[in-house]
C-alpha cells in the first residue's frame, strides 16, 4: 500500500472521529500525525474543544483519593517527580487539605462558594500542590480579578529566617517586570504561612504541553526558547538568578500562546529553608546546572544550562538527564554528557543540537555569555526556519569544532571501554568473544574512522564524533539497565572485559581483522540512526 | 445548540411518573454518587454521608410531582445543590449537638427552598456533578473500545504521563495514540452532550 504521509485531509480527520474509517486508514492518519502538528491539533480540536481535554483530566483523574496520589507523586521515582512542584496535576477531592498540606490556614470568608479567605483574597479552589506548598485560585474583590496565590508549605516556613528570606527573594522577583516573566502582585510573609500572589493564567505549564504532546516542532522550541531567554534576560540583568527553570516553571497562556517564567528566586529561598532542615535538595534536580548538582555557587550561566536542557526536552519529548536516584540523576549531570539531541529526535536540526550542546557545556565559561545573546540567536534561527530560502542560519551559530569538549576528552579512554562493555551487555545475545574480536580493533585503533563520513558543517567530525557515538551507546545501554546499582555491576563487567579485551588483543594481530566502513558502525548503531543519518538541513 | 430527534423527555420529567423506575435508576446511577461525594467533601464521614444521601433522596422523591420544570424559580440542579447543601449543614449541627432526628418544621422549610440566585454555593455543587456526568460517560465509553485504545487515552489525557512512556507501554506509536486518544475524547465528549440534554 502506498501511503502518502504528506497528505492533510481534514475531511479524514472527521471521518475518522465518526469511526468511519478502517483500521488501515487509521494507520495512514496516525502516520500521517506523526510528522503533522497541524493535523494534531486540528484532530484534537474536532474530537473536543480545549476545555473538553482539561476537563477530562482534572475530572476523572479526581477518582484517585488526593493522599494516595501526593504519596504516589513524592515518593516515585526521580525521573517521574519532576512536577512534585508547585505546578502539577490537577488535583481533587477533599477541602480540607491539599496533598498533605492542610488548608486549615484558611479564615472563613464571607461567601459560602468560597473556601475561605487568605489575606485580603477569597480563595476559591486548589489548582495545584507540590514540595513547596499549595497554588490556590483566589479573587481580589477590591481589583475585581482572579489571582493565583502561591502558599509555602508549613515545613518551609518554621523559621523566620527562611520566612523573611521568602519575602526578600519575592520582593527581588516582583521588581522584574517583563512580558515573559509572570508578575507578582504582592508578597505576604506575616501571617502563618507566607504566599505569593500572582495573575490567575489561562494555560499550561511547557510540563504539561510536553506531557500531552511528546516532541514538538522546531518553531516552538523557538518561539518557546526565545520567550524564555528573554525572560531571563530582564531577570539576569537585575542580578537576579532563577536558579530552578524547568519546564514546570515556564507558563503557556492560553491562546496567545506567550510564555512566562515563574518562580523566579523561590528557589533559593526554598532551598535555604530545606537545606538547613534536612541537608536536601527542594523538588526536582533533573534540570539543575553541574555547579548548582555539587552545591558550588551559581550565577546566571547556571540558569542557561538549565534552560538548555528545557530546550532538550521540548525536542526530545524527555528530559536530557534521568536516574534512578536523585544521587545518580546528578552524577549524570556534573559527568555525562546527554545523548545527541539529533539522535533523539532525528527532527531536531543540528544547528539546534549544536546550540543545545554549547548551553549543556559543564564548565560555565564555554556556555553563551548571555541569555541575550541566546535569545538573539535562537531569533535569527526562527527567521531561518520561518524563511529557508531567503534567510541564513546566523553566523553565530556554535561550530560543533568549537564545542566544548573538554568532559568528552576527559572521559574519552573510559568511554571506550564502557563503550565496548556496555554494547557488548546490548547484543548479549551475540556471542561476547565473537563479537569482541570484531569490534575491539577500531575501537583501540579510532573510532571516528569507522563512522560514515560527515555530510553536513554540523554533522559531528573527527575524534569528537568517535565519543559521541560511543556514549549514545553507553546511553542507550544504560537505560535498558534498569536496576539502580547499574554503575557499579558496569564497573564490574568494564574490568572483566578489558582483561578479555588484552587477551584478545594478544591473540589477534589488530591488522589481521579486516572491517569495512559499512559493516563497522553495526555495533555501535545497534540502538539507533548514527549522528550523521539524521542530518536535516 | 444541536437538538437530536430522539432525546428522550427529561429524565425530571420522567421521574414524576412513578411507574417509570428505569428513570429513577438513571438518577440515582447520576445522583447518588454526586452526592455522596460532594457530602464527604463537605467532611462528612463515610456514614454521614450514606445518611446524607438517604436524606436527599427522600426529599426528591418527596417533592418531584411539585416540581415544576417549566417554572423560571432556577434549575432542578441549583435546587438540588441548596437542600443538599443545608441537609449536610443540618447534619453536622446534629453532630456536634449529638441529637438526632429531623423536625418536620425544618424538613418544611428544605422542600421550599429557592435555588441560589447568584449561583455561589451552587459552584461545587455544579463542578461534581460535571465530575460526574464524566464519569458515568467515561464508565460507558470504556466499554466501546478496546482496551488499549482506551489506555492510550486514558494515560496520556487523565494521568497526563508523558507520551514516550506510554508509547512504550502500550507499544503503540506516536501517531497511534494521538489517534486513539481523539477518537475516545470524542466519543466521550458525544456522550456527555447527550446526557446533558437528557437529565
Amino acid at each position: 500500500m502506498v501511503v502518502r504521509v504528506s497528505d492533510c485531509n481534514p475531511d479524514r480527520l472527521k471521518r475518522l472521529l465518526d469511526e468511519q474509517l478502517s483500521d488501515a486508514e487509521q494507520v495512514v492518519v496516525a502516520e500521517h500525525l506523526e510528522d503533522c502538528d497541524s493535523c494534531r491539533s486540528d484532530l484534537e480540536s474536532l474530537a473536543a474543544g480545549h476545555e473538553w481535554w482539561d476537563e477530562a483530566s482534572s475530572l476523572l483523574n479526581a477518582d484517585l483519593d488526593t493522599a494516595e496520589k501526593w504519596h504516589a507523586e513524592t515518593s516515585s521515582s526521580v525521573d517521574d517527580s519532576e512536577d512534585a512542584d508547585f505546578i502539577v496535576s490537577p488535583l481533587s477531592t477533599v477541602e480540607s487539605s491539599v496533598g498533605n498540606v492542610p488548608l486549615d490556614f484558611l479564615e472563613p470568608s464571607d461567601s459560602p462558594a468560597m473556601l475561605g479567605k487568605l489575606g485580603d483574597y477569597d480563595i476559591i479552589e486548589p489548582i495545584g500542590c507540590g514540595g513547596m506548598g499549595v497554588v490556590l485560585k483566589g479573587y481580589d474583590s477590591k481589583l475585581n480579578r482572579f489571582v493565583a496565590v502561591k502558599v509555602l508549605a508549613p515545613h518551609y516556613a518554621t523559621s523566620t529566617a527562611a520566612r523573611k528570606r521568602f519575602a526578600r527573594e519575592a520582593k527581588a522577583a516582583a521588581a522584574v517586570v517583563h512580558p515573559h516573566v509572570l508578575a507578582i502582585h504582592s508578597v505576604d510573609a506575616t501571617g502563618r504561612l507566607p504566599f505569593l500572589v500572582m495573575p490567575f493564567v489561562d494555560g499550561e505549564s511547557l510540563q504539561e504541553r510536553v506531557r500531552r504532546n511528546g516532541q514538538l516542532g522546531t518553531k516552538e522550541v523557538l518561539r518557546i526558547g526565545i520567550q524564555a531567554a528573554r525572560g531571563l534576560q530582564a531577570a539576569h540583568e537585575q542580578g537576579l538568578v532563577h536558579r530552578d527553570i524547568k519546564p514546570g516553571n515556564i507558563l503557556l497562556e492560553r491562546d496567545v500562546e506567550r510564555a512566562m517564567l515563574t518562580d523566579f528566586g523561590l528557589a533559593r529561598a526554598v532551598d535555604d529553608a530545606s537545606m538547613t532542615r534536612s541537608g536536601v535538595i527542594a523538588g526536582t534536580p533533573q534540570f539543575m546546572s553541574p555547579e548548582q548538582a555539587r552545591g558550588e555557587a551559581v550565577d546566571h550561566r547556571s540558569d542557561l544550562f538549565s534552560l538548555g536542557s528545557v530546550l532538550y526536552t521540548m525536542c526530545a519529548g524527555r528530559p536530557p538527564f534521568r536516574a534512578e536516584t536523585t544521587m545518580g540523576l546528578l552524577r549524570r549531570i556534573i559527568d555525562v554528557d546527554p545523548r545527541p539531541l539529533s539522535e533523539v529526535n532525528s527532527d531536531s536540526p543540528l544547528w539546534l543540537t549544536a546550540i543545545v550542546d554549547k548551553l549543556h557545556a559543564k564548565i560555565a565559561d564555554d556556555r553563551f555569555d548571555s541569555a541575550g545573546e541566546l535569545a538573539d540567536l535562537l531569533e535569527g534561527c526562527l527567521a531561518h526556519v520561518q524563511q529557508p530560502t531567503i534567510t541564513p542560519l546566523p553566523d553565530s551559530i556554535p561550530q560543533p569544532a568549537a564545542l566544548p569538549m573538554q568532559s568528552r576528552k576527559r572521559t574519552t579512554a573510559f568511554a571506550a571501554s564502557l563503550v565496548v562493555a556496555i554494547a557488548a551487555l546490548a547484543v548479549a545475545a551475540q556471542p561476547i568473544t565473537e563479537w569482541l574480536t570484531q569490534s575491539s580493533t577500531p575501537v583501540a585503533n579510532d573510532l571516528g574512522e569507522i563512522l560514515p563520513e560527515a555530510t553536513s558543517p554540523y554533522s559531528p567530525q573527527d575524534s569528537a564524533s568517535a565519543e559521541m557515538g560511543a556514549e549514545s551507546v553507553v546511553e542507550t545501554a544504560s537505560h535498558q539497565t534498569a536496576d539502580t546499582s547499574w554503575e557499579s555491576d558496569i564497573d564490574q563487567d568494564i574490568s572483566l572485559l578489558s582483561q578479555d579485551i588484552d587477551l584478545l588483543d594478544e591473540e589477534t594481530p589488530l591488522n589481521e581483522v579486516g572491517i569495512a566502513p559499512g559493516q563497522t558502525e553495526t555495533p555501535l548503531d545497534q540502538d539507533g540512526p548514527s549522528p550523521t543519518d539524521s542530518v536535516q538541513e | 445548540m444541536q437538538t437530536s430527534p430522539e432525546t428522550r423527555p427529561s429524565l425530571l420529567l420522567r421521574l414524576r411518573n412513578p411507574q417509570d423506575e428505569r428513570a429513577w435508576r438513571e438518577f440515582l446511577e447520576i445522583y447518588e454518587p454526586l452526592i455522596e461525594r460532594l457530602a464527604r467533601r463537605r467532611g462528612l464521614q463515610h456514614a454521614d454521608a450514606r445518611e446524607l444521601v438517604q436524606e436527599v433522596l427522600v426529599a426528591v422523591s418527596g417533592t418531584i410531582d411539585r416540581w415544576d420544570p417549566d417554572e423560571a424559580k432556577g434549575s432542578f440542579r441549583g435546587w438540588l445543590s441548596t437542600i443538599t447543601r443545608n441537609l449536610t449543614i443540618n447534619l453536622l449541627k446534629r453532630e456536634g449537638r449529638q441529637t438526632r432526628g429531623t423536625g418536620d418544621s425544618e424538613f418544611a422549610r428544605l422542600m421550599n427552598e429557592q435555588p441560589d440566585p447568584v449561583g455561589e454555593n451552587t459552584a461545587l455543587f455544579d463542578l461534581e456533578y460535571r465530575r460526574r456526568l464524566f464519569q458515568f460517560a467515561a464508565e460507558h465509553v470504556r466499554e466501546q473500545f478496546e482496551e488499549a485504545t482506551w489506555l492510550a487515552f486514558w494515560k496520556t489525557s487523565v494521568e497526563q504521563r508523558p507520551l514516550v512512556d506510554v508509547c512504550e507501554e502500550l507499544r503503540m506509536s506516536r501517531g497511534a495514540i494521538y489517534v486513539a486518544r481523539s477518537r475516545v475524547m470524542a466519543k466521550l465528549r458525544k456522550q456527555i452532550e447527550k446526557l446533558e440534554e437528557e437529565i
